[in-house]
């Protein structure tokens, strides 16, 4: 069950990192 | 305990990904070119850098700093760490994969030959990392010793890392101000002071704490126990439950320590402490010729598995030699003189491999135990519990209401998650029970 957390934990800090990668992307963009 | 550790916990999470996110964003800052990629460019760029700084993260993971690891346990900060780089490296291949996407005149930097030394590094460290997840996972497979593998795993990460920040610097195109540059070389050199900390300080003051064997004494089930005593020095302190990492042969610079969990009780202050240890492997079958005076050292105590919550009662359960940590717990309950009830549900082989079976029938005149053996080979005499160990098993052994009882599971990892479900069948919360998984490693 606590290794289920930590699959959980690992999930949402690829997803994290992934929008947070995006958005540095956008503001790249957007700042020309 | 219970909360203190989950605010650390939020807290660690937040600090991971501050490590990754900042240096990230730092980029955005000062000056740097115009953009001529386009989104899908710069989120190519983005995942690359992320993807470097989380595999140097790893290093933070597992330098084996019990602060950091305390809220989780070793064994889920190991399976984070395996599970994280999956996805580190996903996001380094997302990086190579855009950008060919975009211009596939870039493949060619994958020909150590023809592709520029900033190219170079970045396919370097790419091998690397494919090299570095291949031999994890498939260890066993590829028939590579723990030992071989352990060194090579140390290179090649060192490999990965050094490499990828040259390639990064190489193209540079982020890291126009010198002040950025400082932060990522910065950040690289932190990684690897880590690598050199658990690597070369940490065994130098190991080297001046050693132990000695002051015993080895057989016990049920083709186990040995070990009693060691510092050798001029106090030793530590361990709370019942926690492990140590075990360097016999050679001196602790070895890159290879072996974790073991204490069996001996923690309400002993002369240092001394005792593992127990199944001849399992080379390694471990070993033991047993171990002579009296063996000088050893120990690196410890780690893990969160241990007692010290309110409870009303202690619900132990183990399979094979995870009953060490019970023993701890069981020997520490019983020197504190705890009033408390125990039940010890211990699942073996057969009677006759029942480890520390006299020693818990001799603890029972000191503390409130009761002992459930569940045989997997029981004679045609057995009359006690036998298979696996059950939802209704722990309905017919324990009093209900079964979520006020602390509950500690160590075992092979099928039989936990068995009866990780069980425990939740019967509706008890994940805060009230505890595993440790001894194939961490």
């Amino acid at each position: 069950m606590r290794r289920l957390f930590a699959d959980r934990l690992v999930i949402m800090t690829a997803l994290v990192v992934i929008v947070m990668a995006a958005v540095f992307a956008f503001l790249r963009v957007a700042a020309g | 305990m219970q909360l203190h550790y989950s605010m650390r916990g939020a807290v660690w999470i937040f600090i991971y990904l501050l490590f990754i996110l900042a240096p990230l964003f730092a980029l955005l800052t000062g000056s740097f070119p115009p953009s001529p990629r386009g989104f899908p460019g710069e989120f190519a760029v983005a995942v690359g850098y992320s993807g470097l700084a989380m595999m140097g993260l790893q290093f933070g993971l597992t330098a084996r700093f019990r602060y950091v690891t305390e809220p989780w346990g070793e064994d889920v900060i190991y399976h984070f760490h395996r599970q994280i780089s999956l996805v580190a490296i996903a996001l380094v291949i997302l990086h190579v994969l855009i950008l060919f996407v975009l211009r596939p005149q870039r493949l060619a930097m994958l020909n150590f030959f023809e592709a520029s030394w900033r190219a170079s590094f970045g396919a370097l460290s790419i091998y690397a990392l494919i090299a570095l997840v291949v031999t994890a996972l498939w260890r066993t497979k590829l028939k590579i010793r723990y030992e071989t593998w352990h060194l090579s795993h140390i290179v090649l990460a060192v490999i990965a890392i050094a490499a990828g920040l040259l390639h990064m610097l190489g193209f540079g195109r982020y890291l126009v101000d010198p002040w950025k540059q400082a932060l990522w070389v910065g950040l690289t050199l932190f990684w690897i002071a880590l690598l050199i900390y658990v690597r070369v300080v940490k065994p130098l003051f190991m080297l001046r704490r050693p132990y000695r064997v002051v015993e080895v004494r057989k016990e049920r089930g083709d186990t040995w126990t070990l009693a060691m005593e510092p050798d001029g020095h106090l030793g530590f302190r361990f709370s019942p439950g926690q492990f140590g990492w075990m360097t016999v042969w050679g001196n602790p610079f070895k890159v290879t320590g072996h974790p073991f969990s204490f069996s001996s009780s923690a309400a002993t202050t002369d240092g001394r402490v005792e593992m127990s240890i199944r001849a399992l492997g080379d390694f471990t079958s070993a033991i047993p010729d171990l002579p009296v005076g063996q000088r050893v050292y120990l690196d410890g105590p780690y893990g969160a598995f241990t007692i010290g919550n309110p409870a009303d009662m202690h619900v132990l359960i183990s399979g094979g030699i995870g009953v060490t940590p019970m023993m701890s717990m069981i020997r520490t309950l019983a020197d504190r003189g705890d009033k408390r009830p125990v039940i010890l549900l211990y699942a073996s082989k057969d009677w006759e491999s029942i480890t520390f079976r006299e020693d818990l029938e001799t603890l029972k005149a000191r503390l409130d135990l009761t002992t459930v053996y569940v045989l997997q080979n029981p004679t045609g005499e057995w009359i006690g519990e036998q298979g696996y160990i059950t939802a209704e098993m722990f309905k017919r052994h324990l009093p209900p209401p079964y979520e006020t009882h602390e509950y500690f599971i160590c075992g092979p990892d099928v039989m936990m998650d068995a009866i990780e479900n069980a425990l939740k069948e019967l509706g008890v919360p994940l805060s009230k029970y505890h595993s440790e998984r001894y194939s961490f490693v």
